[in-house]
């Protein structure tokens, strides 16, 4: 009961400190609308269907931008992390390209391939391999040293080395690499939904402001807290179910 | 002991200073007063309106040389939403934007009074170059970007529809300027709708001008209003008066024609090129494109707006305009400058009635 209610602490007071602002008069209700009208408004969001469509729109971008970005920093995380050479001419421009912020690619990208979809899986794609990259290969490096050899004393072949040893060894790090790629995902979805889309999650908050209803904007950050906090407790049940076949106490 | 009486005499006599000078202050003049403006440019943000106009020559300040009070000018760059936004958190006093946004805010219970127009804005639209389209009429079927909730939005669909094509003829893809730009580069649109930001992609050969208001149809011309926080304005009447003399005297130096020159000098600090300025107000007397009335014209333009808000569903509420506009210190400005046939009066439909003397 209590490790149910003790996370809610912290967004009860926070919602209790809404609602005095709102009843004070502390910001105007422009600012700040009171809790009962963004409740209001994201019942009639969701029951016109305006979250259903805009979210469906925005979960395939996420789901897709997710799916190509980790993907590709697995392989490259990998590559990276089991041979220092390709690490030597990779690893810099890889380095480099990722502290380019999603934000800077955009102009860029439009330029090349328009408005269309690719635009926004590829933003989406590059931020989720950058710590994907990172993190597997920074799993695969950090491999205790001991762990490969004796590996090497029982004579395990390269594939059984790479399935029992390297992959369950780094797991813990490599997944949340990929937990942090999720979350870097929802950040650049907004940011590509609110400069270049029409439709989305994201654009449904730049419209709410520009409409001065700020009521929608925090009924959309409502719907992304939820569902991103749904889809990341799927991700910790997932690493939990691999995480079983790793023998205890190693 | 003599120590602590002094002490004491001088607190008193501090406490009494500050009390009366403070309360003399909050009567008559506020300390500074705050005007907002939609900005353009790189780096520092400047405006391309009337109020640049009287932030670079100083004709608000001027009038309150005999005061303490200090003005300060703050430019948002290309944005409508965030001056609501500094408005209904008290960071303005005073305000000059486009019709569409300022009603959102309105109709949103921002309570502000409408004081005199902010002028005229031309709007363009451009055409992908090798593409069939020559006019609006050619616009059927295609696909164009534009800033949706603008001036500029109401203004595309007001040509629409003077063109006997509606909303449902064409797909509008809601897009900010910078991303307009590279749309068209990249071909994703077909045309784009915009202020003049869009004329040197012209001369790159990229797009073709395929419509402008200020040539083909005055009443698709942006526009918008000098408003002021209604609170500030029930507070300090005689401020805002002045206020709004600064801004009065501003329209009147833009009038002159000798003064084209210097006034593109100043609009061209937000970084425009001073040959767009020179497109963009080709023809157009600057005097008629930024007189001050609120006059038949502007409340039927306005209340245009108002009803484009609805029916786009921008708002939720009715605004009503006569609620809202307060012309009595523009008036009175006029009058005391003895400006009061210096602008035509336009009827309903823009034409100008003849000065009476």
């Amino acid at each position: 009961m209590t490790r149910l209610a003790v996370p809610l602490v912290l967004p009860v007071a926070v919602l209790l400190l809404w609602q005095i602002t709102a009843a004070r008069g502390w910001l105007s209700p422009q600012t700040l609308p009171a809790p009962a009208l963004v409740l209001s408004t994201l019942i009639d969001l969701i029951r016109d269907g305006e979250i259903a469509t805009n979210l469906q729109i925005s979960l395939r971008r996420i789901l897709v931008g997710l799916a190509i970005g980790t993907s590709l920093g697995l392989f490259a995380g990998a590559l990276l992390g089991v041979s220092r050479r390709m690490n030597d001419y990779f690893g810099p421009i890889i380095n480099a390209l990722s502290q380019i912020p999603s934000l800077g690619w955009v102009p860029i990208l439009i330029l090349i391939f328009g408005l269309d979809e690719t635009v926004k899986y590829l933003i989406i794609a590059k931020a989720c391999f950058v710590p994907t990259v990172l993190a597997t290969s920074q799993g695969i490096r950090n491999i205790p040293r001991a762990y490969i050899e004796v590996g090497q004393v029982l004579g395990l072949r390269r594939r059984t080395t790479l399935t029992k040893l390297i992959v369950p060894a780094a797991l813990p790090t490599i997944f949340g690499g990929i937990r942090l790629a999720l979350s870097n995902a929802w950040v650049a979805l907004i940011v590509v939904e609110m400069l270049a889309a029409t439709e989305g999650v994201g654009y449904m908050m730049v419209w709410g402001r520009t409409l001065f209803q700020v009521d929608i904007v925090i009924a959309g950050m409502i719907v992304i807290g939820v569902i991103g906090l749904a889809m990341d407790s799927g991700l910790a049940r997932v690493e939990r179910r691999m995480r079983r076949w790793e023998p205890k106490n190693v | 002991m003599i120590t602590r009486q002094i002490f004491n005499r001088l607190a008193l006599a501090s406490a009494i200073v500050a009390f009366s000078g403070g309360a003399l202050l909050a009567q008559d003049y506020p300390d500074k007063i705050r005007i907002g403006d939609v900005g353009f440019g790189f780096g520092t943000p400047f405006g391309r309106g009337i109020t640049a106009i009287a932030d670079a020559k100083g004709f608000i300040a001027a009038e309150f040389k005999d005061k303490p009070t200090k003005i300060e000018f703050t430019y948002f760059v290309n944005t409508g939403p965030a001056i609501n936004e500094a408005l209904a958190n008290n960071q303005l006093d005073f305000a000059s934007y486009g019709a569409v946004p300022n009603t959102i805010g309105r109709a949103n219970g921002l309570q502000t009074r409408i004081l005199s127009s902010y002028g005229s804005t031309t709007i363009f639209a451009g055409a992908k170059a090798g593409l069939p389209i020559h006019s609006v009429k050619d616009l059927k079927g295609k696909k164009i970007a534009v800033q949706k909730a603008t001036i500029i939005h109401w203004s595309l669909i007001n040509s629409l529809k003077q063109n006997g094509l509606t909303e449902k003829d064409v797909t509008l893809v809601d897009l900010k300027n910078a991303d307009q730009l590279a749309a068209i580069t990249a071909g994703s649109v077909d045309a784009i709708y915009g202020g003049s930001f869009f004329l040197p992609l012209k001369d790159k050969g990229i797009l073709n001008v395929i419509y402008n208001t200020a040539k083909e149809s005055p009443k698709a011309t942006g526009f918008g209003a000098f408003v002021v926080a209604d609170s500030f304005q029930q507070k300090y009447p005689d401020a805002t008066q002045r206020v709004v003399r600064g801004i009065v005297k501003a329209s009147e130096w833009l009038a002159k024609e000798e003064n084209r020159g210097e006034a593109f000098e100043i609009w061209g600090r937000t970084g425009v090129p001073l040959a767009v300025l020179e497109t963009e107000f080709d023809g157009v007397p600057l005097k008629e494109a930024f007189g001050p009335l609120i006059d038949d014209f502007f409340v039927s333009q306005y209340r245009d707006v108002i009803a484009f808000n609805k029916e786009q569903k921008l708002i939720r509420n009715d605004v009503d305009f006569n609620a809202w506009a307060e012309p009595k210190y523009v008036n009175a400005a006029l009058k005391e400058l003895k400006l009061e046939n210096f602008w035509a009066r336009r009827n309903a439909d823009g034409i100008s009635a003849k000065p009476s003397n």
